[in-house]
């Protein structure tokens, strides 16, 4: 893993702007940034990403078992009560999941860890999938990187080949977003189109106009009943809004199914850890609540002492703490060495239970940090985005890398 | 781990789908709908005061014919409701009356409507429909639609183009039983993002 600096494609900004992705810049700051692009050999990619995350995935399906079988692991991921069995359905119904990206922190040696599993709702998805392609597609034939060279983004034809795998063709999904935010349009318009050329109707509502009808389906903004929903909207909030109590009668089947409220959920992370302890992909992390006398040097609680012993000199010498619901990093809070070194501005989650996870420093290079996005379609990883930061904590204004295979 | 598991050799897709082309592709283009020419005011003198401009596609005899036909219409097709308050949630406060039709039957009187806040009229030249109309009333928030809330609009004085389904009359609700609260259809349970404490900026991550 490299950082390297490369030309830009000559009119790139036209392009991006003739295709749509009016957001490659934000905020004044280049969003898409192309002076430089990581390499990685095709080794790094199948043995540190690829393989490790599909393997990660099926972890996490294991572990929704455990979370779903369990009263208190529902409480601790503050499902709400009133929805565990709606929650509980989706899963014994075996309803398919559709994508997830998992950001890893990873240098190009060790094994890549996992910071969190967005398996909800990410974006950057048409960053990743599209954008990004067309980029390597024209730097060859620049000249500026050899035909021999690849990119790991199999994303948008492993997404058509999973929704013809999910869904009857011919069915008609509707995509909810909030219209007025272009990051978050272009993430289900990606969807979309995907959807589209697996032979499914795809019809975009915005998400505040869904209503629901006298006989207590859902309807989209022009009183269309939604029989398919993907909802660019976290499922902890559609579990707590004013529709919720109909989620469960309305027939509407969701995408993603309703048993990703414990997979995008950072409670997710301690669980994995107990479940699996000292796996290489992971990094050892605990409920706060748990382990805030035992990290001040009191005696851990009995239940999680010995997991807590062997994870101790990791946590002293680095952590973070995360509310179990947050977004593009807002509630991150890192410590090192006993003193907190970093805080993120964004604190509107706080009011969560948080969690503690060891630190795993990204990787600096030429003075920013990439976070490796690895794109999970269905229960394999297909691809991945790089973004970076000027700051280690990654947050909504980090740029988006582009990176390509050789070697 | 799936490292036994024959890879391609190719980690990239062969094509992909690069261009976003916005709401207005997504929102169903498989039934695009024929627009028709359209204008709404809130009374019929606003309505003979454009006519007699001649600038638009109707007369002032249109305009006379098409108040009472909407008059009528609301009167047949609006929404009724068992409660003014149920009545004012769905269309804001003080835009409703008790139903005139409900008067003059016996026990009538605890039913209650929007008021007629305007009208609209369309210009259906495909189907030899003419001129056609249709009444509007208030949305509770603040903005005018068709009696079955299908079409709304953010004002009632103005021209365009709706689709021609616009014109389409509702169902009719006079002499039916009042809606109740359970009955009435909502809109926008989803989206209030609470699990932030300011509200979300964007829903994804």
């Amino acid at each position: 893993m490299k950082k390297i600096d490369l030309p830009e494609r000559p009119g790139w900004r036209d392009r991006a702007q003739e295709l749509g992705f009016t957001f490659a810049d934000m905020g004044g700051e280049p969003y898409w940034e192309e002076t430089s692009a990581y390499h990685f050999t095709l080794e790094e990619v199948e043995n540190d990403i690829e393989d490790p995350c599909t393997a990660l995935h099926e972890m996490v399906r294991e572990a929704v078992v455990t979370a779903l079988a369990s009263d208190e692991w529902l409480q601790r991921m503050a499902v709400p009560e009133a929805h565990w069995d709606f929650v509980a359905d989706s899963w014994k119904a075996a309803e398919p999941e559709l994508y997830g990206r998992m950001d890893l922190a990873y240098d190009g040696t060790g094994a890549a860890k996992l910071l969190e599993y967005n398996a909800d709702t990410p974006t950057s998805l048409y960053e990743s999938a599209s954008f990004q392609w067309l980029w390597l597609e024209e730097q060859q034939r620049l000249g500026v990187l050899s035909p021999g060279t690849d990119q790991f983004n199999a994303i948008h034809e492993a997404l058509v080949a999973r929704i013809a795998e999910i869904a009857e063709p011919g069915t008609d999904i509707h995509f909810a977003a909030d219209k007025s935010n272009p990051e978050d349009y272009a993430t289900v318009e990606a969807l979309g189109w995907a959807a589209r050329e697996a032979g499914m109707g795809a019809h975009f509502t915005d998400l505040a106009g869904i209503g629901l009808t006298k006989e207590g389906q859902f309807a989209d903004d022009e009183d269309r009943v939604i029989g398919t929903l993907f909802k660019l909207y976290p499922w902890e909030d559609m579990l707590r809004d004013d529709f919720a109590q109909h989620l469960a009668s309305s027939g509407t089947r969701f995408i993603e199914p309703a048993w990703k409220a414990v997979v995008s959920n950072k409670a997710i992370l301690p669980l994995l850890w107990q479940m699996f302890p000292g796996h290489p992909n992971l990094l050892p992390a605990f409920f706060e609540a748990d382990v805030a006398g035992a990290m001040r040097g009191e005696a851990p609680p009995s239940g999680i002492a010995r997991a807590f012993e062997g994870a101790a000199d990791m946590l002293r010498a680095g952590h973070v703490t995360k509310p179990i619901f947050s977004r593009e990093g807002a509630g991150v809070v890192i410590h090192q060495s006993g003193r907190e070194v970093e805080r993120a501005p964004d604190d509107s989650y706080d009011h969560h239970a948080r969690i503690v996870q060891a630190l795993a420093p990204l990787p600096e290079f030429g003075g920013f940090y990439p976070v490796i996005g690895a794109w999970i379609v269905g229960e394999t990883c297909v691809g991945m985005g790089i973004r970076e930061d000027a700051s280690r904590i990654t947050h909504n204004l980090s740029r988006f890398k582009p990176h390509y295979i050789e070697g | 781990m799936t490292a036994s598991a024959k890879k391609p050799i190719r980690k990239r897709s062969r094509h992909v789908a690069l261009f976003l082309a916005g709401t207005a592709v997504m929102t169903l283009a498989a039934c695009e709908e024929e627009k028709t020419d359209a204008a709404a005011f809130p009374d019929l003198e606003s309505c003979v005061a454009e006519a007699r401009n001649g600038s638009l596609f109707f007369t002032e005899q249109d305009c006379q014919t098409q108040f009472a036909a909407a008059q009528e219409t609301h009167l047949e097709t609006a929404p009724r409701y068992e409660s003014k308050e149920l009545c004012e949630q769905e269309h804001g406060a003080g835009s409703c009356e008790t139903d005139p039709a409900a008067q003059n039957q016996s026990g009538g009187g605890s039913i209650f409507m929007p008021m007629l806040m305007g009208y609209m009229i369309g210009s259906m030249l495909g189907g030899g429909r003419g001129v056609m109309s249709q009444p509007m009333v208030r949305t509770a928030q603040g903005g005018f639609a068709t009696p079955d809330g299908k079409q709304t609009f953010a004002n009632n004085r103005g021209t365009g183009r709706v689709a021609g389904s616009t014109f389409t009359k509702a169902p009719s609700t006079v002499g039916k039983a009042p809606m109740t609260a359970a009955q009435v259809s909502q809109r926008g349970g989803f989206g209030a993002s609470s699990t932030s404490r300011t509200g979300s900026r964007s829903y994804g991550g």
